[in-house]
């Protein structure tokens, strides 16, 4: 059974989303741009834990009211499938994106949780010459660098957190298909709490579980690949959809991710078969791989 | 939940210093007012019973930490306070010496003038005194190697000479002015100060804060002048200390002057001068 709301057709389906570990970081800097600029570096080759350790993106921006020391500054949520490989990602990532980039501090954007280093390791890039202070009773590294000091929060929380919600978007062209994504992201980008890690926003190689290849544990989703049409047995595509585009939201909660996955789908229908989206799916894996099950049928508005 | 409020009130001043070490809100929740009048307490040569100078009163309070108040001149009583870990301590009128040394948590509220070496080798909670304190507070304990090492001191009035020597970690905050050789010997921490300074801040301090908001003073020779910047450092701590209100309330929007050192002793100390 399917519903069409503004000519979409809505799957009755759902996205399979997985546990993750996650942490909240506040960039700050001299001025918006700079903080963006090491916002975008930490973030960067982060799509997918596949192979890039964690997924992360730019959660906001930050006014100066609304950071530790009073200047504009970004927060950046980093997800990761452990602790362990997190901790790893957040030190590699804020040490060499962070700590590098102009005028920049960093804080934890998270009280609650398993606390793993943030500055405390990075601080021995001091060379002897680092400060430790104690503020408020959380402690703050003081690292001398070439513009004056990099200051970094001590420790920062790991949380529990929720990854791989996702919606497909199939639309007649490729044109319409980026004008849906587009949309849909930016209405997922307006909510706290989520990311969508893929260059964008959007994926375009969404993939299956397995391959032919033995040593690959995913390879392409050929029944979504309009190349296919006519080759493969159980294609999803038809003569009218065409291209087909997916959103990967991660969020700390699974309430986030329903809220992102509902604004995507809103975004989606505002737009309708008039602007050439055809039908809005999701990705799972028959239930058998993520406790988190968004239903579309369950998040329409 | 329920907890205990003890108020014990001064009958008559004793002639010579009582030592009242122990008499907690947590050791004294269990007690009965019998056997809290009965407590020993060291006075001269003696040991006394407190209820030779303390009228008792026990309540049955709400909440989950036990109170304790003394009422009255205890100028003459000693180490009030000292190794409180939790629970509130409140003295309507001015203490004795070593008021709250070694203390590790709770809240105690002087509502007058302090002795000698309050918040001696304080490691945690919070120590307010409304009025002065005199000399060596938030300092090490005569041979001991660390003062205050945690927790927050804050002063009202007054602090006397040698205030915070050899502290260790920890924000000490004093409203009035401060004595000679403030922060001698500093290993570490924070010291914030709104009114004139004695000689010699800083004297010998390896690290640490030293945040001087009152009227210009000339660091020692010992220490050199810092030409950088150091902005986010500074609005992180002037924005904590600005909560303590007064000449602190508007720190983070004022120009700071930075002196490094002391370099006689490592140097890596910071002695900050705030502008008017």
């Amino acid at each position: 059974m399917t519903a069409q709301h503004n000519g979409v057709v809505i799957d009755v389906s759902f996205a399979e989303a997985f546990p993750m570990k996650a942490t909240r970081i506040l960039i700050t800097a001299h001025n918006a741009t700079w903080a963006m600029n090491a916002a975008v570096s930490a973030t960067g080759f982060a799509t997918s834990v596949i192979a890039c350790g964690c997924e992360a993106g730019v959660e906001r921006t930050l006014g100066p009211d609304e950071t530790p020391d009073g200047r504009p500054g970004v927060s950046v949520l980093i997800f990761s499938m452990s602790g362990k490989e997190l901790a790893k990602q957040i030190e590699r990532r804020v040490g060499q994106c962070v700590l590098t980039c102009p005028t920049t501090a960093v804080y934890a954007g998270i009280a609650e949780g398993e606390a793993v280093a943030l500055g405390r390791n990075l601080r021995f890039f001091g060379d002897g010459w680092q400060i430790s202070k104690v503020i408020d009773g959380v402690r703050y590294w003081r690292v001398p660098v070439m513009d004056g000091e990099f200051v970094a929060q001590e420790t920062t929380a790991v949380t529990k957190a929720v990854g791989g919600g996702n919606l497909l978007f199939m639309a007649t062209d490729v044109d319409a298909a980026l004008a849906v994504s587009e949309a849909a992201v930016a209405a997922m980008k307006r909510l706290p709490n989520v990311v969508m890690p893929f260059p964008g926003g959007v994926v375009r190689s969404g993939s299956k579980v397995g391959s032919k290849y033995a040593s690959l544990s995913a390879s392409t989703n050929d029944a979504y690949c309009p190349t296919l049409y006519g080759l493969v047995d159980k294609t999803q595509i038809t003569p009218d959809t065409r291209c087909v585009m997916e959103v990967v939201i991660d969020g700390l909660t699974e309430a986030d991710v329903a809220a992102a996955m509902k604004a995507g789908i809103q975004a989606g229908i505002s737009i309708g078969r008039a602007g050439g989206l055809v039908r809005i799916g999701a990705g799972n894996y028959g239930g058998k791989l993520g406790p988190f099950h968004f239903h579309l049928h369950k998040l329409l508005p | 939940m329920t907890a205990v409020r003890i108020e014990l009130t001064l009958r008559q001043a004793p002639p010579l210093r009582v030592d009242l070490r122990g008499l907690l809100p947590a050791t004294l929740a269990d007690l009965t007012v019998a056997q809290i009048e009965q407590l020993p307490c060291g006075h001269g040569n003696h040991s006394v019973p407190l209820g030779e100078w303390f009228s008792v009163q026990r309540h049955e309070i709400d909440g989950d930490q036990s109170a304790l108040r003394l009422v009255g001149d205890c100028s003459r009583f000693d180490r009030i306070g000292t190794g409180l870990q939790a629970g509130q301590l409140t003295v309507e009128g001015p203490a004795g010496d070593y008021v709250g040394a070694g203390m590790t948590g709770g809240e105690l509220l002087v509502q007058g003038d302090a002795g000698l070496l309050a918040a001696c080798e304080m490691a945690g909670g919070r120590l307010q005194v409304q009025g002065s304190v005199g000399d060596w507070a938030a300092s090490a304990l005569p041979g001991g190697m660390d003062g205050m090492r945690g927790g927050s001191f804050i002063v009202g009035g007054d602090a006397g000479e040698r205030f915070g020597d050899r502290m260790r970690r920890g924000t000490a905050v004093i409203h009035g002015r401060a004595g000679d050789l403030l922060a001698s010997r500093m290993v570490a921490g924070t010291i914030a100060v709104a009114g004139p300074v004695g000689a010699r801040p800083g004297y010998g301090m390896r690290r640490g804060s030293l945040v001087l908001a009152g009227p210009a003073c000339t660091p020692g020779p010992t220490f050199v002048p810092a030409i950088a910047d150091v902005p986010v450092a500074w609005q992180l701590l002037a924005r904590s200390l600005a909560r303590h209100g007064g000449a602190f309330a508007t720190l983070a929007q004022r120009r700071m002057q930075r002196h490094l050192g002391d370099l006689s002793a490592q140097g890596k100390g910071e002695l900050i001068l705030v502008e008017p």
